[in-house]
């Protein structure tokens, strides 16, 4: 280690020492895969339908092979067809997407073939020349008309209902009968985007002499990557080499491989092994990437006197799109996410997901917890008021406990949801403010939620791996499968690393999702990357630690249990001594006697339960997350326009490894949660097209209207965590419209139940508010 | 042949006429720090300054801005010395993803380069064309805050 060691950066965990790829970032040094540019790299274009619904009966590409410079063009001809999905392992029936589809498109976009030429212009001109013939067939959009027996079927099963999660525990009907307040509602919540600033991208290049693929991707889960490119390209996995380039945020949209990497692939080898780019445009984005799930969800349910939840019973109906993607496991999530907040012994709640001939719903940040934290968070509020509780009081009242299982088996050990409740409120002045602030027309709302480190989603295991090396001049290379999508896990990872080393920060290096040299990890999703991976991480540096700790035992015949390595320096754990420093110590194991390398490994699979999708039992992750969330609002009765007067997040995070990042990732969500609350819908024509899939008409949240948001994080130390530290990226958008629309309730009396929350929603609530009250009046 | 003057230096190039600044600095330069997001002046991810001012480069066609002094996030740093404005984006932990960082870190510059001390909403104001689906732009603003800060600092001494 020639550099200096920053001693700032020793004990780096807990401590917001500056993201391992920040000088990078910033000066515009870091690839992503949209800046890879190879000599002879041939640019790739989908051949996509026209038409929301039919039947390919022939296609037809010479001429598009005949214009000059074009290299390659495929079709389901040149692929085995092979169908892929990713709920293989609990709803291997929902596998039902085709790299390139061969008999019938279901939504316009859905992709055909592909074309790679020398230029951008010659793939477009190529793609007017090719011929198909369709049997165009009558199609549905809407989600509710697609559920009735005649609606246009889009798969070969018995009804566009692609999946039914039946929850059901205890006797809702009778605990219903027996609740002193009962009451239904229906919320609507609508299509929206990831809109990650990357659109998707890849480079991909195939070898001719020894048929291997390498593709460089954008990508949350390159092993996943890897393994749907394996078995829809039927090769080894060591054949298939997928390379995480630096990733222009996911949110979900990337977790899987899409048609455009399976073409890059099969173009590259059909042109010779030239290697083959496609970028998505941003209408290719909000077309045929992925989206999130309009949902609606109806729900009945009751209390009693004494504010306890007597039963939750419901419907949710998930609009899936043209093929099921993670549609089976968000809805499951929009359902199950209830168990970790609400002390619940009777619910009951069916969800639907069902195909429509629209852009193809899968997983985005949060995984139908959005949907559903508005619908039940908003529920609860109406639920309290029903009984004239208040709503903080109603919640304490309901919400989990530490160290309890749940009636459906979630195994909670620690849960620091009462504190976050308590912060919250105690922080924002909830018992000053709330209620009393109608005359300003400003009011104040809560929501609460809970979160998953993992959840076993697409295989039977979840395991993560590490790679700890240590050089001969004592720098250190952390190798781990994680993919880091912008969150900082690979600066949370080599803070952990290097915390469990012993050493400073400043000597570390990371290198991250690279299938060929980094161990398999499942990706980031469920907010499991710090909790899994950190786990797998200790254990990797921990091994890197006992190897050097054996020669330093052997050497001066101490006996290794009373060694350890802290601050830079090997100590003796009875009298804290110092021995040696950490240099000598990887001197002396790279010496002449020694010579042993330094290569710690780990691998850590949590302690879980899968899910059973008949029943939704099951204990899903190994801890849980929790939080409170705060919205203060006021609301301009005239034009209708909401403003946020601030927000309050209080976080149980077990640990924060970054405090820094930490609040990036909760301000990060809460922009997102209100961009959701307040603007983005994404819309759809009569063919299921988007009708604003551009950032014109797509409106996301921008710096102008960023309210101030407060971050409190609690740290219960969870013992199963990583230095005690949980997951933590999904939760905090979660509740954020309800605590809007509590908010918007307490200020002006009206309730709004379908998001977004437009000006004319809250002008005609106003208007309908006021004719009640008339009649109420006479 | 068109010549450019980007970060100082002068690049002579054969353009067709069509291609934008953006397509030029990426595709024949090799400067990808620049990015495209969408490519339809919504999201200002191609943000470079020229003349002073921040602008578009993916509505701006190269062959307008010969003669101009153009500036992109690959002639901000010293060598190995970050401009302030770097500094402060990862010392404040803005950075998330990065792909908005470029053009946002040239908003802020343009900004600064003419008031070291903006208000909250002079920030507010000169970032709202640059995107960020991350970071909820909070401390984007503190960064910008800090580095005018230390900017101040450095005219001063």
């Amino acid at each position: 280690m020639k550099n200096q060691i920053n001693k700032e950066y020793l004990d780096p965990v807990g401590k917001s020492v500056p993201r391992i790829d920040g000088k990078g970032i910033v000066t515009g040094q870091t690839k992503y895969a949209f800046d890879l540019n190879f000599a002879n790299m041939l640019i790739g274009k989908m051949i996509r339908s026209p038409h929301p619904h039919a039947k390919i009966i022939s296609i037809d590409t010479s001429k598009a092979e005949a214009l000059p410079g074009v290299r390659a063009v495929i079709t389901a001809k040149d692929t085995d067809e092979i169908k892929f999905g990713s709920n293989e392992f609990f709803f291997p029936h929902t596998i039902d997407q085709m790299a390139l589809e061969s008999e019938k498109v279901r939504y316009v976009g859905d992709e055909i073939g592909a074309v790679a030429a020398v230029d951008e212009e010659t793939a477009l001109e190529a793609l007017k020349l090719i011929d198909v013939k369709y049997e165009v067939l009558p199609h549905v959009v809407d989600v509710q008309e697609a559920m009735k027996p005649t609606a246009p079927q889009i798969h070969d099963s018995l009804n566009n209902i692609a999946v039914i999660f039946p929850v059901n525990f205890g006797n809702s009907d009778r605990a219903l009968k027996e609740a002193d307040y009962v009451r239904e509602d229906l919320f609507f919540t609508p299509a929206a985007h990831q809109a990650a600033m990357e659109p998707h991208v890849c480079v991909a290049q195939w070898e001719k002499h020894t048929n291997k693929i390498t593709l460089w991707a954008s990508s949350q889960a390159p092993f996943k990557c890897r393994e749907t490119l394996a078995k829809t390209l039927k090769m080894d996995l060591n054949n298939i080499r997928v390379i995480k380039m630096a990733v222009g945020g996911g949110f979900g949209g990337k977790l899987e491989m899409l048609p455009m990497d399976f073409s890059a692939c099969l173009l590259s080898k059909k042109a010779g092994g030239l290697p083959v780019k496609i970028c998505y445009n941003r209408e290719e984005e909000f077309l045929a990437s992925r989206r999130k799930h309009g949902i609606i969800y109806k729900l009945k349910s009751g209390v009693k006197k004494d504010g306890t939840i007597a039963a939750i019973t419901g419907e949710v109906i998930a609009d899936g799109g043209a093929y099921c993607s993670y549609g089976p496991t968000v809805l499951a999530a929009a359902i199950m996410r209830i168990f970790m907040v609400y002390k619940i012994q009777h619910l009951r709640v069916t969800g639907y997901r069902v195909y429509t001939n629209t852009p193809i719903s899968g997983a985005m940040r949060g995984f139908g917890g959005v949907q559903a934290g508005f619908a039940i968070e908003s529920h609860m509020d109406m639920l309290a008021e029903g009984i004239g509780m208040d709503p903080v009081e109603f919640r304490l009242k309901n919400i989990t406990t530490p160290n309890m299982t749940t009636i459906n088996k979630l195994i909670i050990s620690t849960n620091g949801l009462k504190e976050c409740i308590e912060r919250a409120t105690e922080t924002a002045g909830w018992s000053k403010k709330r209620g009393k602030q109608k005359h300003l027309h400003r009011g104040m709302g809560i929501g609460i939620a809970g979160d998953v480190m993992g959840s076993k989603m697409y295989k039977s295991h979840e395991s993560a791996g590490s790679i700890v090396k240590v050089e001969e001049d004592g720098s250190v290379y952390l190798f781990t499968g994680a993919a880091d999508t912008g969150q900082g896990s690979d600066t949370a990872l080599s803070q952990i690393a290097c915390q469990e080393l012993g050493v400073s920060y400043s000597r570390i290096k990371c290198k991250a999702g690279d299938t060929e040299i980094t161990p398999f990890d499942t990706g980031s999703f469920a907010s499991r990357v710090t909790f899994i991976t950190g786990n797998a991480t200790i254990l990797g540096a921990r091994d890197a630690k006992m190897q050097i700790l054996e020669v330093v035992a052997k050497e001066h015949g101490l006996n290794i249990d009373n060694l350890d390595i802290k601050t830079e320096q090997v100590i003796n754990t009875e009298d804290d001594s110092a021995i040696m420093n950490f240099d000598e110590a990887v001197e002396l194991s790279y010496s002449f006697n020694y010579g042993k390398q330094i290569i710690g490994r780990g691998s850590y699979n949590p302690k879980t339960t899968p899910i059973d999708f008949r029943t939704g039992e099951g204990n899903v992750s190994g801890s849980y997350g929790f939080e409170a969330q705060i919205a203060e609002v006021e609301v301009n009765t005239d034009t209708g326009d909401i403003t946020i007067l601030k927000m309050w997040d209080a976080h149980d995070i077990g640990k924060a490894i970054n405090p820094q990042s930490v609040e990036g990732q909760i301000e990060g969500s809460l922009a997102m949660g209100i961009g959701y609350t307040f603007m983005e819908n994404l819309r759809f024509d009569k063919k299921g097209r988007p009708a604003n899939g551009n950032f014109a008409n797509y409106r996301l949240p921008r710096s102008v209207g960023t309210p101030p948001i407060e971050s409190i994080l609690i740290e219960t130390n969870d013992p199963q965590g990583p230095f005690g530290a949980k997951g933590m990226g999904e939760a905090s958008l979660l509740p954020t419209s309800a605590a809007i629309a509590n908010a918007i309730y307490d200020a002006i009396g009206i309730r709004l139940k379908s998001l977004p929350f437009t000006p004319d929603k809250v002008i005609e609530a106003l208007k309908k508010k006021k004719q009640q009250e008339k009649k109420d009046e006479a | 042949m068109t010549i450019l003057t980007i970060n100082n230096k002068e690049y002579s190039l054969e353009l067709k006429g069509h291609e934008t600044l953006l397509e030029v600095l990426r595709d024949h330069l090799g400067l990808t720090g620049t990015k495209t997001a969408c490519d339809d002046s919504e999201c200002g991810a191609c943000t470079v300054i020229i003349n002073g001012k921040s602008v578009l480069s993916c509505i701006t066609l190269a062959r307008d801005v010969e003669g101009d002094k153009i500036t992109t996030i690959e002639g901000l740093a010293d060598g190995e010395e970050l401009h302030p404005i770097q500094k402060s984006f990862v010392d404040t932990g803005a950075v998330q993803c990065g792909f908005c960082m470029p053009g946002m870190i040239m908003s802020a510059k343009a900004l600064l380069d003419k008031n070291t001390d903006p208000s909250q909403e002079e920030i507010k104001q000169a970032l709202d064309g640059n995107l960020c689906r991350c970071a909820g732009y909070l401390k984007i603003f503190e960064a910008v805050e800090q580095a005018g800060k230390e900017m101040r600092n450095e005219k001063s001494n």
